[in-house]
């Protein structure tokens, strides 16, 4: 653990000293090298969890083009969103990324996702526009891929990368240490549902990372790949302590509490049934906001035992990372 | 043709859907032992509430509902091969699919609740086949029009379905239509059936007491009318009741390849080419083999295993066989 966190540290220094140079030569996480130009101004994000990275890091003023995970249209923004970006209307993007369009804009830089848009990317290479890549599932991925956008974005942004990587150390180390008295056995185990009642989060998804992180167990780690399609029986079978509804999708706790064919779980025997709560990005998905999805499921998982301050958590990162003071009423959306 | 020496009592092939019905309520992710599911479908005591839940409501209704999409897939299929004359015919073939496609695919952009996905599935399949009867009417209801104005229908409401997947949310709505559109049964509930079970039950009689006449029309129509039967009425009537059941079936099921193709040609070889033995034990065979695979379906593997998958898996090489002995007994292939 701790030499990988050396070797974290090293990169970042590195990183920095590169910046200084004009052009700055990085390798994205599909393993290409990018010269990114340290004067990129017209960033197009088309990748929607990458989009919030750029937030995190201070790049948004930068943005001429943005994705976000699950925003379609300005009027399905939500308030806490139309008021975190004023100029949501101007950068919105949804669908599949345009080539023409991307160059149109006059981007002098592009995030996209590997899994998606190799494409794409390979079509804006040849017209002469860096792609920077991301492939996130692991909070290993998550971390190099911050470390990535401070490196693209800038000394100040790779400044703030490193000091959220203490943040996200800081709270993973909390929490595993309150819990760590917990044998295997106790730990809670958390169903992650998807957008229906019968898909679950796969073993390989960040979700998974997510709740061991929290101190529990995923009853769906064994299952592979992303999100699986399966039945009440083996949900029965399961028989999770805790079940947690993404913050997308159409899913609400009563469409399970008051479902006659769920009664035998014990999750829902002892009412233990969330709806992860969102305010600017789905904190369940590998964005920087994602260590508040942690600390939220930890203490939603064992109230008892868990030290976090979690409204001064949330309060501390949307000041520090967004510079987008909430309101008491917001932080409590999260931290009940 | 080929057929098999002794014909069997069409009442004995009612016994193995009735063996496949009990054995896909044993079986499933969570165990059950066989002596609590006979209890708990007798109303004995015993077993405990969970598996009476289990059997009485995630089972029953799940195997009840592949009984019925097996039986009307494979039954509409028979009848729909003889009726344009044609092997490699099923109930595809007039755009109902598609249009159920379309209508479930709408409904689960805007709610994921089952009645109206049902709903938006029966209408949308209504629709297309409203729009390949009113190309009939404009040009003659042969045979050959009804295929190609199914054909038509077919590619526009296909369009129509790319561009609700096109505009879907890629986190949510895709993957829940992409699913759907695989076809598969999982989370039936006794609310979804009243819908299934009516109209598989009057248009699965209508078959059976219509069968007779079925051989009339695999003649060409001047030979039928010859024969004294009025063809055109037949024909639209059993469009419309065959387009009635596939839509119950695709509304609850989705799309489930394969089964309205072979099935019929596995009862064929069984029992010969004449209706009135092949509905009945076309409608046993579809039955019994979406029962069957459905429970392979949700009990296999942890993740559900979409069934249209699976009917094509085993679709696809029993097809290849039956075609094989066809061959051979033309005497093409050794």
């Amino acid at each position: 653990m701790k030499c990988r966190w050396i070797a974290l540290g090293l990169i970042v220094l590195w990183s920095v000293g590169c910046i200084a140079q004009e052009a700055t030569r990085i390798v994205d996480q599909a393993g290409y090298t990018v010269s990114v130009p340290s004067t990129a101004s017209r960033i197009a994000s088309v990748y929607g969890i990458g989009t919030y990275t750029v937030y995190a890091l201070g790049g948004e003023d930068r943005l001429a083009l943005a994705f976000y995970v699950g925003v379609k249209t300005v009027a399905s923004a939500s308030d806490v969103l139309l008021r975190w970006e004023p100029r949501l209307s101007e950068i919105l993007g949804f669908g599949d990324p345009n080539v023409e369009e991307l160059v149109s804009l006059r981007t002098d830089l592009v995030l996209a996702d590997a899994s998606r848009h190799l494409d794409v990317a390979e079509q804006l290479r040849d017209l002469g526009v860096p792609v920077v890549l991301y492939r996130v599932e692991t909070p290993e991925a998550l971390i190099e891929s911050v470390i990535l956008t401070g490196q693209v974005l800038g000394p100040e942004s790779a400044t703030l990368a490193s000091e959220w990587i203490a943040d996200y150390d800081r709270v993973v180390v909390s929490i595993s240490e309150d819990t760590a008295s917990l044998a295997e056995a106790e730990k809670a185990r958390v169903l992650f549902l998807g957008t229906s009642l019968s898909t679950v989060a796969g073993g390989d998804m960040y979700q998974t990372s997510l709740i061991r992180a929290a101190g529990g167990r995923s009853v769906t780690a064994e299952l592979t790949g992303s999100w699986n399609e399966v039945n009440l029986e083996q949900i029965l079978r399961w028989n999770p302590d805790v079940i947690v509804i993404p913050p997308y999708g159409p899913v609400q706790p009563s469409a399970i509490l008051e479902n006659a064919d769920w009664q035998a779980l014990d999750a829902v025997k002892t009412g233990r049934v969330y709806r992860m709560p969102r305010l600017v990005a789905p904190m369940d998905t590998p964005v920087p906001e994602s260590l508040l999805g942690i600390a939220w499921l930890a203490s939603t998982l064992y109230p008892e035992r868990v030290r976090l301050d979690l409204a001064a958590e949330v309060a501390g990162f949307y000041e520090k990372y967004y510079r987008f003071p909430l309101t008491q009423d917001e932080i409590g959306r999260i931290a009940q | 043709m080929i057929a098999f020496s002794r014909k069997p009592p069409v009442w004995v092939l009612g016994l193995i859907p009735l063996a496949a019905f009990a054995i896909a309520l044993w079986v499933g992710r969570f165990g059950v032992h066989w002596g609590d599911t006979f209890r708990v479908l007798f109303g004995l005591e015993g077993p405990s509430d969970v598996f009476r839940a289990l059997i009485l409501r995630v089972r029953l209704p799940r195997v009840l509902a592949a009984a019925c999409v097996g039986a009307n897939l494979s039954v509409v299929g028979a009848s729909f091969q003889g009726l344009f004359r044609n092997p490699l015919v099923d109930s595809r073939i007039l755009g109902v699919s598609s249009g159920a496609a379309f209508g479930a695919a709408l409904a689960l952009s805007f709610t994921s609740h089952s009645l109206w996905v049902q709903a938006g599935a029966y209408t949308f399949a209504l629709a297309a086949i409203g729009l390949v009867m009113m190309i009939g009417m404009r040009f003659g209801s042969s045979a050959l029009v009804l295929v190609i104005g199914g054909i038509l229908i077919g590619a526009l409401f296909n369009s129509f379905l790319g561009l609700i997947k096109y505009v879907a949310d890629p986190l949510s709505t895709l993957p829940t239509i992409t699913y759907w559109l695989l076809g598969g049964l999982n989370g039936t509930q006794w609310s979804d059936l009243p819908l299934l079970l009516t109209v598989s039950g009057l248009g699965l009689n209508f078959f059976i007491l219509l069968r007779w006449r079925l051989n009339l029309l695999t003649m060409s129509d001047t030979e039928a009318q010859a024969l004294g039967v009025r063809i055109r009425g037949v024909r639209n009537a059993i469009v419309a009741v065959g387009t009635l059941m596939i839509a119950a079936s695709v509304a609850l099921a989705g799309t489930i390849g394969w089964v309205g193709l072979v099935i019929p040609h596995v009862a064929r070889a069984w029992v010969g080419p004449d209706h009135g033995r092949l509905i009945p034990v076309s409608a046993m065979l579809g039955a019994t083999t979406v029962i069957l695979l459905d429970a392979v379906a949700r009990t296999a593997l942890p993740s559900e295993i979409p069934l249209g998958i699976l009917t094509g898996l085993l679709g696809v090489p029993a097809f290849l066989v039956l075609f094989l002995r066809f061959l051979r007994a033309r005497g093409e292939a050794t």
